[in-house]
């Protein structure tokens, strides 16, 4: 047991806290999404199973005990680099201030692993956006341990207390922006969440083209009623095609989903 | 193995095995057996068709110019890596060094082309890979970590307790990892079960596992399950349908019933 204790929290402490924090959290959330595998009510998470399958299928080891394999590794690691940094979360809570540097070091070299792991896997697969995200995850494991061990050293304010007349401005402002947006949401909700099923109108915009512009709001859902709505206020037309309108196309964030419905007379 | 050692060696190897596998990715052409990688030579013939030179030859020097500085810079790395293995600091910093020089102008490089090519994504990926090069070697020479911490593991019965835990925790991950491979791994051949969700119009989710080879299952079941209809249309529902994560692929089949 380390007996090195620090005075009372301070600035730096706490940023040590929640860089551990965030490193324990990270990792038992992806060990819980792989515990919990595919989408159920409250979690969606990613089918990591499915993306590993296709994977390994594209490189022709299609059997799944591949997969598993993998997903097996990459739960071992994570779920070592939880509870290091977990550890070392507890230690620095402690004020063990050597055992805390002791297990958060083995924690980031656990993280430096992973990612170093799913990056020959990207190369691998080419799948260079995932190369992208596991590099910067990587360094920014690398970052916040150097943040993490500077921060030992460093002294400075010992509180991060403000003074009473800037504590009760801040609290005033943020109430009255609280009010306003929060109004400004249940106001929103109120008028558009019904956008979430309500069938959109197709407008006619040639010989039997019609356009239909869609809600942010809108999904499937929208889809599928807008489509019984057409089809009820034109029975003597045909469904031939439908285009959905690429990017491209559309005015860059303005516009969501736009599609024509392409007819013809009924025989 | 101090902290400071252990940290040099992690960046080295990472930074050694991403070029080590941008050059093989480069050696082994398309996709094989066991090797998927990336096509740039599809992506720089591509490139310079943009730009008016559609003759292979333009792409095919870039392409080898770039494979060749590549190869230099795996060179550099792996030396830096073998001058670790010596405990030679000095030979190891003075090849780190290279390396990472030699990787900024690369990606300075890449860089210039992304702006002429006008592909901001890739824009910023080379950036990002820049900067994290740049702090990387900043971490690896400058940042000062006290020689006296060394990466030990104390047996004491909270280590052991993490052992325990993490085996534990590891077991019970891949026991639902398997059971959820089992009950999900049919979903890579099963043709998906329609829904009809408008008068003639079915909807199909497509599960993640899905592929192409699904898809053709689907549409031949569907076709066997409903001989009274014709299949006028498919149309494949855009992402905007989808509730983001949660849905794969939606199909909708618009059919009308076969004329007599």
């Amino acid at each position: 047991m380390d007996t090195e204790r620090t005075p009372a929290a301070s600035t730096q402490q706490l940023v040590r806290y929640a860089i551990l924090l965030y490193w324990s959290i990270f990792w038992l959330f992806n060990i819980v999404d792989k515990a919990i595998g595919g989408a159920h009510f409250l979690w969606v998470g990613r089918d990591r199973f499915a993306q590993f399958q296709k994977y390994f299928e594209s490189v022709g080891l299609g059997s799944p005990v591949v997969a598993n394999l993998a997903l097996v590794v990459t739960a071992a690691l994570e779920a070592f680099a939880f509870l290091f940094f977990a550890g070392a979360l507890v230690h620095e809570l402690k004020r063990n201030v050597n055992a805390a540097r002791r297990w958060s070091f083995l924690g980031t070299l656990f993280t430096l692993g992973t990612f170093t792991f799913f990056s020959i896997g990207d190369h691998w697969f080419g799948d260079r956006f995932e190369l992208l995200e596991h590099t910067l995850f990587w360094f920014i494991s690398l970052a916040s341990w150097v943040v993490l061990i500077r921060l030992e050293a460093a002294t400075g304010p010992l509180t991060v207390a403000a003074p009473r007349s800037q504590r009760t401005l801040a609290v005033s402002v943020s109430a009255a922006l609280l009010i306003v947006t929060g109004t400004s949401i249940f106001r929103h909700n109120d008028t558009d969440f019904i956008k979430r099923s309500a069938a959109v109108a197709a407008e006619p915009v040639g010989d039997h083209i019609y356009k239909v512009t869609f809600p942010f709001l809108g999904g499937s859902t929208v889809f599928e009623n807008t489509l019984t709505q057409f089809k009820a206020e034109h029975p003597d037309e045909a469904i031939q095609h439908i285009y959905t309108v690429p990017s491209p196309l559309r005015l860059k964030k303005a516009d969501a989903l736009i599609f024509y419905i392409v007819t013809e007379d009924r025989a | 193995m101090t902290e400071r050692n252990a940290i040099r060696l992690a960046i080295i190897v990472f930074w050694t095995l991403f070029w080590g596998l941008s050059v093989a990715d480069k050696i082994i052409p398309d996709v094989q057996f066991l090797w998927v990688g990336k096509d740039f030579f599809a992506l720089f013939v591509k490139f310079f068709g943009s730009l008016g030179l559609k003759d292979p030859l333009f792409a095919t020097v870039a392409l080898a110019g770039v494979s060749a500085l590549e190869a230099i810079n795996f060179g550099l790395y792996l030396t830096a890596l073998v001058s670790m293995r010596k405990r030679d600091e000095a030979v190891t910093d003075t090849w780190f060094f290279r390396a990472v020089l030699s990787s900024m102008v690369l990606f300075s490089l890449f860089s210039i082309g992304d702006q002429v090519f006008g592909d901001r994504f890739q824009l910023l990926e080379h950036g990002l890979f820049w900067i994290i090069l740049l702090a990387s070697w900043i971490v690896f020479r400058h940042i000062p970590i006290p020689a006296e911490h060394k990466v030990t593991w104390r047996r004491t019965p909270a280590a052991r307790a993490t052992i325990i835990a993490g085996v534990v925790l590891t077991a019970l991950t891949s026991m639902s990892i398997w059971n959820f491979s089992e009950a999900t791994i049919a979903d890579v051949e099963s043709p998906v079960e329609g829904v009809e969700v408008v008068d003639g119009i079915y909807k199909f989710d497509f599960p993640f596992l899905a592929d192409k080879r699904v898809w053709e299952k689907t549409i031949n079941a569907f076709k066997d399950a409903h001989p009274e209809l014709k299949v006028r249309y498919i149309y494949t529902g855009p992402s905007e349908l989808n509730s983001k994560k949660k849905t794969h692929l939606l199909l909708y089949v618009f059919t009308e019933p076969k004329a007599e």
